[in-house]
């Protein structure tokens, strides 16, 4: 299979798994972002909560990533500012999910 | 190294029209929500320094910016999701004629501004 073709399918079967994820995200935060320190501590603390979220900002840069990606590919020409600019990009959808996720688990 | 494969055509060469703005704010949405995840994360991750630190996020959130900001965020994310919708559906093999794709884009646009007021309505409890 040819790795443009492996992309979009994996940019479909992310986006498939992210639309039910970014409105159950959307809708939470909505109603906790202006809420007090012990509120939103207590939506981080229930299991289904940390689950969920975790799987959104997977899903998210995971997505974000591959769409980027794109966006570069058909607006950058030189291949070594393009690659910088991926490489930049896979690095941070690694290690921003990666260090929230832990976070996340450590709050009491 | 020069890449030779041809760059997508400049925005001001075609005129205007649904799809291409619905497509165009794809990206930009696209873009948006990367940004806006990652603010998300620095939010979530702040809780651990302990209420003292998250209490500067948590007056910025409250303010006008602040929340000029999460209806932004809350309308780049709606703008997405329906799109993603539509593209779904065309790779399926459906909508792909004119007056069709001209109706889904226009859906998505002004859909994305009600499931927007659905979810500040439905999030904030104003029932």
């Amino acid at each position: 299979m040819n790795i443009a073709t492996k992309k979009w399918i994996m940019l479909k079967i992310s986006s498939i798994i992210l639309i039910p994820l970014m409105l159950w995200f959307v809708l939470n935060f909505v109603s906790i972002y202006d809420k007090s320190f012990e509120e939103i501590l207590n939506f981080f603390s229930k299991s289904t909560s940390r689950f969920l979220f975790s799987l959104f900002i997977i899903f998210s840069f995971f997505f974000s990533a591959l769409s980027i990606s794109e966006v570069f590919e058909d607006y950058i020409s030189e291949n070594n500012l393009k690659n910088v600019a991926n490489k930049i990009l896979y690095l941070s959808a690694i290690i921003f999910p990666m260090i929230t996720i832990i976070i996340i688990f450590r709050l009491n | 190294m020069e890449n030779k494969n041809p760059l997508s055509p400049h925005l001001q060469i075609y005129r205007w029209h649904v799809s291409s703005l619905v497509s165009f704010s794809h990206r930009v949405t696209g873009i948006i929500n990367f940004i806006s995840v990652i603010f998300v994360c620095i939010w979530a991750s702040l809780l651990i320094l302990g209420e003292s630190n998250y209490i500067l996020i948590n007056h910025m959130l409250d303010s006008i910016f602040g929340k000029f900001i999460i209806l932004g965020f809350t309308w780049s994310f709606s703008f997405q999701i329906l799109s993603e919708i539509r593209h779904l559906i065309m790779d399926m093999g459906y909508g792909f004629e004119i007056k069709t794709t001209r109706i889904s884009g226009l859906l998505v646009i002004f859909g994305s501004i009600l499931l927007t007021i659905i979810i500040f309505i439905l999030g904030k409890n104003l029932f």
